[in-house]
């Protein structure tokens, strides 16, 4: 027996009254717990609108004594004040009047009153009697009749305020009158309330105009807005604010702890105690656009809109939902923000420029300019072999249809030929007939179809050079150099580094060798280099182009750095180049598959002549590949000075070619099949033209909706744990690493030979040691920047998760600018060119650009080209920029410039997209219809060449009129130009205003003055004028129109002398706005004299 | 040893139960154990003593002079019940305040998790899915152990142990019962749990779960073994196997229970489908571990194979 020292019964001698105590205690407490969970511990958005609202309060408390003090200031300051005092006054001079209307008013509404009354009571009874009449019929139709005659007459009588001396008569009418009178009243009274408006329009109109004066001075709200906002903050209701569209599934929450995003001021984290969560949307623009109504938050920044429990997963930044919040940077050469923009593509993947996302419009501008296209399909860009392909599997199954439909009319002849009877013959020829038709319609397919492939390839461009012709343009030794790593080579270069190892290399170099085209370019002999610089600097190469190293590197970005370029290039190869790079050392047969020599062509008794109008292939008759893929373009230098040009880049060279290895093994023909095979699988042809390798295509995944592939897809090979313990175990954090170091993800795994990754590297770190793994954060800033832009365009390109009426599909002018900018981002046109305010070219910021002389040797700006030029016009100059076929070594309109409008070969399909883009920069409409002028009388011409040749306005001293003598100082286009070229409005704007249009431009502003309605020439008029009415800048604008070299002719003669000396100086004097307005006010000055 | 993993695994609230099991059950087998023990010392002394077994009236407790003959379940075993019930509300309450559900968000069709794991308390019946076939598995096993548990009261002809805990007259019931439950069921969660990673691969505890990892791991059948190749030779070898299995075991354990003792006594009692039922239930349990012991050590994946089902 155990030893039990008490004898109490161990059951019911124990007290469990302590342990029920605490147990309840404790039940209550966790019922207690339970509650407040239930109301704030699970809704903490409740704590963040009770918090939002005191520091909201406060914070505009603390405002309003500010924009009080901002108000009384406007109300106090002297412009106000008179406007008050103006409006007060004739606030006073009208009362007087008012009052009578008042009085008036007032008497008529008395007796209206009275007569309402009377008049509505008869009115109803009349009425029933009215319906009663027309719905019966005999004989009580007839007493109604007589019923209403006799109920009409009245008399009605009542007492009521007579309108002439204001005292109440008793009247007695009848029903017409009675109606008669209440309507006059009402007419009356609508009078009065007429005739006070129009006495009070002058008052109400200057209170406006003292509100709008008040509305302009005053920044930000007005202290009774701010009290407003004050109220509505305290007696907002703690509730969970959300945004519901239900077709789109969008429920967003956002606003329940984010409250201040819509707030009408700028609330930032400092105003609220540091409080983030509750600072207003920073683009209120964007806000403006994107009504969060319309459509909520999560769309552009994704996250869980529907979440409230946790801010971690509001934001979706939790494994299970799939589309986390865009955030802010990652990078330190990216700007705060920079991620969020990927919200943007979803909707505007159409879009090639998308208004307020920089980095996203950067990042869709490198994926085509840094070549990612070359391996990586993505809808909508370099569409050409796509479409390429599609026709010519048209045109295949064309030609079969079209021998089959031969085939058959001939039977249904022969049958028709063999028939028993009429009918049945009939039958058969009308049926052979329409089979001819049928090929008939088929042969004007396949003529649409063939001219629509010779303009694809017109515009199909490769982002590397053709690599057929290697023999004739390299130095063999460089291409294993190059190859090895064109960073250490180039740094700026987009050519990737692949990663070749020592046995690769050799074989890729012996194989590009092997597969170029045996052709040499004519040899040239040596230019000058000199005068070569001197072209190379004024003639807009370095649009594209820069030369220097690093810091030191002057020109555009857009093409190949040319810095070391002596040591590559055959000097015979780069003067053809110079001279014009489409040209091609054969031209391939797309049908045939091969380069075509000058033998295919001698078997059809044809010379050897190929270019785009001789496009056809003498063999089988299908469009040739004629020009290089290059968007370089034809700059139309002589000979002469290509070769001064080409001299001068031979220059270019940090060490001398001669001491580079040579490499005879790029002739070992047997290490070509390996090479091809490398080739092959690292996609070289993506990017080159490359013989044999014409029609392999993309060998990368297609990244159109990369962005939406689960993060599980996304192979993080050996650096999972590593990605998900840093934190980048996120699509961006992906793209980062993978375009930091594409083989990252081949560290530490075992492949075979040929398995590894393919993507190469395209950015190299800061300390240039490639040996060493980097990681992004050892980038140079630049690189940095551009994987950012790119990480952004990835991210954002997503699988579309909402209806399309959400998209931004642009249709119409918006369509139109979007397709141009396509074209104007293809060839670089903003190297030369200003299309939109906010963007600058790279000439514009060249030293050679910054003198006065220089900023006159610019390009001309574009951003109102579309209201300033004909269209029809306009596609002629761009298809031919010289303006003629024979002269070509010149500027159509501009040949004062030495830059050059180069020539581009746009297909018509470019053309026109630029056209278009063009007009619907500008609004106008398409298509365009010219202005219908008035011709002008004798006595006009006259006036007009007088005013011409006038001292005050010497028009024809800087624009060229086509006299070489003359020209060579000209500064502005030929007038005999205008009539094809321009729209009459637009000139008629530019006469008057230029500097308006093209701030900086030579031509003078104010050359007219306003008078009675009408411009007038601002100068001294030739006497010839005296008496003239019309409008005398119409006049010139007319005179434009209408001038003829016979005419132009005439006006040179007249001006005589002054023509051909013109001093240098002066003409360049004219150019700047300062120097121009100095001289217009000299020109004044010689007026009063 | 992965702690930041093996601690993720722990903390998430699916698996809280688990560590508390993983407290629990030992914990509460030793205190069932310890009573059991200080009841069997309390019968071998009513044993050894007919006169205090004779007074004695509770059948826990040595009987003292002045205690009541009887306890009434009001107010005495309902306060005590009630003080229980307050209790487990309180852990409740504050485990589902401090624990969220692990419900996760609108699920992707093109994305299947790995490892997907079934609910903590079926992931013993998830780990035989490795063994068995999906409808043995799934289906046959389930129903057996629900069976099985049913027909306890009918086949347990032992009259003594009710009522208190004892492990001396109970010792065949305990150990059967301890084998189900805690090497069947709670090891299997366990394993489930903390061992089985991506791809349903076995972890050693602590190692982290690398979904790429693939550890050789080639499979066979038995009769593959002997060279049978034919689907009918394969069946009737199963069969035989199977067969010869349950005749062995079936021996051994009729030789076991007729040992000795109490439970030859309480053989004595059950009648031949009592004893039947038993031997069909205790030889198909501990047919459970032989079999994840011969896939373990032998990679032997199928005994008995049919066209209709694999055993």
């Amino acid at each position: 027996m155990s030893p039990d020292t008490s004898d109490r019964d161990p059951i019911t001698n124990q007290s469990l009254s302590l342990l029920l105590l605490i147990s309840a205690l404790l039940m209550v407490a966790s019922l207690g717990w339970a509650l407040y969970d239930e109301f704030y511990g699970l809704r903490p958005w409740k704590a963040y609108e009770q918090e939002f609202a005191v520091k909201y309060s406060a914070f505009l408390e603390k405002q309003k004594p500010k924009q009080e003090a901002a108000e009384k200031a406007i109300k106090t300051s002297p412009g106000y004040q008179a406007l008050q005092a103006q409006a007060d006054a004739l606030q006073k001079s009208v009362e007087p009047q008012l009052r009578q209307l008042d009085e008036q008013a007032a008497l008529v509404d008395q007796r209206l009153a009275v007569i309402t009354l009377k008049y509505t009571d008869a009115h109803a009874h009349v009425t029933d009697m009215v319906w009663r009449i027309e719905h019966n019929s005999g004989s009580s139709k007839k007493s109604w009749q007589s019923d209403l005659t006799e109920f009409e007459k009245g008399p009605f009588k009542y007492q009521a305020v007579s309108l002439s001396d204001g005292r109440v008569n008793a009247e007695s009418v009848d029903y017409e009158h009675l109606e008669d009178d209440f309507k006059a009243l009402q007419a009356e009274k609508g009078e009065l309330l007429v005739r006070k408006g129009d006495v009070l329009r002058p008052v109400s109109e200057l209170r406006a105009k003292l509100q709008s004066y008040f509305k302009e001075h005053m920044d930000g709200l007005t202290a009774t807005q701010i009290q407003g906002l004050i109220e509505k903050t305290r007696s907002m209701d703690i509730a969970i604010k959300q945004i519901n569209l239900p077709d789109a599934g969008i429920i967003d929450r956002c606003e329940s702890c984010h409250l201040g995003i819509r707030e009408p001021l700028t609330i930032t984290a400092k105003d609220m105690g540091g409080e983030r969560a509750f600072v207003s949307h920073p683009d209120p623009d964007l806000l403006k656009i994107h009504d969060p109504d319309k459509f909520g938050c999560t769309p552009c920044h994704n996250g869980n809109g529907m979440q409230l429990d946790s801010v971690k997963q509001a934001h979706g930044e939790y494994e299970h939902w799939l589309a986390p919040l865009y955030h802010g940077s990652g990078l330190k050469g990216v700007s705060p923000g920079a991620y969020m923009e990927a919200g943007c593509q979803q909707c505007h993947a159409s879009d090639m420029i998308v208004d307020h996302a920089p980095v996203l419009s950067a990042g869709k501008d490198l994926f085509q300019w840094r070549g990612c296209v070359g391996c990586h399909r993505f809808q909508k860009y370099d569409t050409a072999p796509e479409d390429l392909t599609a026709a010519a599997q048209t045109l295949d199954q064309n030609a079969k249809q079209r021998a089959q439909d031969l085939t058959d009319a001939a039977k249904a002849n022969a049958a028709g030929d063999r028939a028993p009877d009429n009918a049945t013959a009939r039958k058969d020829y009308a049926q052979a007939e329409d089979l001819r038709l049928a090929v008939t319609k088929i042969d004007l397919e396949t003529d649409q179809i063939n001219r629509r492939v010779k303009f694809l390839q017109m515009d199909r461009k490769k982002v590397g050079p053709d690599l057929k012709e290697v023999r004739a343009k390299l130095r063999p030794e460089w291409i294993p150099v190059w190859l090895k790593n064109p960073h250490a080579f180039r740094p700026t270069t987009r050519m990737p580094r692949f990663r070749l190892d020592e046995d690769e290399l050799p074989a890729v170099a012996a194989f590009i060798w092997q597969s170029g085209l045996d052709v040499k370019a004519p040899s040239q002999a040596p230019g000058d280099p000199a005068k070569g610089k001197v072209s190379f600097e004024s003639r807009g190469c370095m649009a594209c182009h820069a030369v220097g190293e690093g810091a030191n590197a002057v020109g555009g970005w857009f093409g190949a750095n040319l810095s070391r370029v002596g040591e590559k290039e055959n000097y015979d190869y780069l003067v053809r180049w110079i001279h014009n790079p489409r040209e091609r050392s054969a031209p391939y047969c797309p049908v045939e598959k091969r380069d075509l020599t000058a033998a295919d062509y001698a078997k059809h008794n044809l010379p050897y002549v190929f270019d785009l109008d001789h496009s056809k292939c003498p063999n089988d008759g299908a469009e040739l590949v004629v020009e290089q893929m290059t968007p370089m373009p034809n700059l139309r230098l002589s000979w002469e000075e290509s070769r001064d040009i080409a001299s001068y880049l031979m220059t270019l060279k940090e060490k001398d070619p001669s001491s580079y290895p040579a490499a005879p093994y790029l002739n070992d023909p047997k290490l070509k099949a390996q090479g091809r095979e490398i080739v092959q699988r690292y996609g070289c042809a993506g990017c080159h033209e490359i013989a044999g390798l014409e029609d392999e295509t993309r060998i990368g995944t297609e990244l159109t909706a990369e962005g939406s592939k689960p993060l599980e897809q996304m192979d993080f090979a050996l650096y999972i744990r590593q990605a998900k313990d840093d934190g980048w175990w996120t699509p961006k954090g992906f793209f980062e690493h993978k375009l930091t170091r594409p083989e990252m993800y081949d560290d530490g795994m075992l492949k075979a030979e040929g398995e590894e990754l393919k993507m190469p590297d395209f950015f190299e770190p800061q300390n240039g040691d490639i040996t060493k793994k980097w990681t992004p954060k050892d980038l140079p800033l630049e690189s940095q920047q551009q994987i950012a832009e790119l990480t952004t365009f990835l991210m954002g390109s997503v699988s579309p998760r909402y209806p399309s009426k959400y998209f931004h599909l642009p249709a119409g002018q918006q369509k139109d600018i979007q397709d141009g900018w396509w074209v104007v981002k293809k060839y670089n046109c903003m190297g030369c060119h200003q299309f939109t305010l906010d963007q600058s070219s790279v000439l514009m910021t060249l030293p050679q650009y910054q003198t006065p002389d220089g900023k006159g040797q610019l390009p001309p700006r574009l951003v109102t080209e579309g209201a300033r030029v004909n269209p029809d016009w306009l596609a002629r100059f761009l298809a031919n920029p010289a303006l003629s076929d024979n002269d070509t070594d010149r500027d159509g309109v501009r040949s004062y410039l030495k830059v050059r409008m180069p020539t581009f070969y746009f297909s018509p399909i470019e053309v026109r997209k630029l056209v278009r883009f063009f007009q619907a920069l500008s609004a106008q409409p398409l298509p365009y219809i010219p202005q219908k002028l008035e011709p002008l009388s004798t006595e006009e011409i006259a006036m007009a060449r007088a005013l011409f040749t006038s001292k005050g306005a010497p028009c024809l001293k800087c624009h060229a009129v086509g006299l070489p003598a003359h020209d060579q100082y000209a500064s502005a286009p030929n007038f005999l130009l205008a009539q094809d070229r321009l729209k009459p409005d637009w000139v008629t704007h530019w006469i008057l205003d230029p500097a308006l249009i093209d701030p900086g431009t030579a031509m003078p502003s104010g050359l007219f003055k306003q008078s009675d309605g009408h411009w007038v020439f601002n100068g001294p008029t030739p006497p010839i004028f005296k008496g003239y009415e019309g409008d005398q800048a119409s006049l010139v604008m007319r005179y434009l129109f209408e001038l003829t070299p016979s005419e132009q002719q005439k006006l040179i003669q007249m001006t005589g002398a002054g023509m051909s000396a013109v001093p240098a100086k002066s003409t360049s004097g004219l150019r700047r706005e300062p120097a121009s307005q100095a001289s217009l006010s000299g020109m004044r000055r010689s007026a009063g004299r | 040893m992965d702690w930041k993993q093996l601690w993720d695994i722990i903390s998430t609230p699916d698996n809280i139960p688990i560590a508390a099991i993983a407290v629990f059950v030992p914990f509460y087998s030793w205190l069932a154990l310890r009573q059991a023990r200080a009841n069997d010392r309390l019968i071998a002394q009513l044993e050894a003593d007919p006169q205090l077994a004779k007074t004695h009236h509770r059948k826990t407790q040595p009987w003292k002079p002045g205690w009541l003959k009887e306890v009434h379940t009001w107010p005495y075993l309902m306060r005590i019940e009630f003080l229980a019930a307050l209790i487990v509300t309180v852990i409740l309450t504050v485990w589902s305040i401090t624990l969220n559900a692990p419900l996760e968000e609108l699920s992707n069709p093109n994305l299947t998790m790995n490892p997907a794991k079934a609910p903590w308390y079926f992931l013993g019946l998830q780990e035989m899915l490795v063994y068995f076939d999906p409808w043995l598995a799934g289906v046959v096993f389930p129903t057996l152990i629900i069976v099985g548990l049913m027909v306890i009261p009918y086949i347990d002809a032992n009259p003594l142990g009710s009522g208190y805990y004892t492990l001396k007259q109970r010792k065949w019931a305990i150990v059967t019962f301890g084998f189900g439950f805690i090497v069947l069921w709670i090891l299997m969660v366990f394993i489930g749990t903390f061992l089985r990673g991506p791809g349903w691969v076995l972890f050693p505890l602590g190692k982290t779960w690398d979904p790429t990892y693939q550890p050789y791991a080639v499979n066979r059948d038995l009769p593959d073994l002997f060279h049978i190749t034919s689907m009918t030779g394969k069946s009737i070898f199963g069969f035989v196997v199977v067969a010869l299995y349950f005749l062995v075991m079936g021996l051994a354990l009729h030789k076991l229970i007729t040992r000795k003792g109490l439970n030859r006594k309480i053989y004595e009692r059950m009648s031949l489908i009592q004893y039947a039922t038993m031997q069909f239930f205790l030889i198909s349990m501990v047919a459970l571990p032989i079999k994840i012991l011969i896939r373990l050590l032998f990679n032997i994946k199928y005994v008995w194979i049919t066209p209709w089902f694999n055993v």
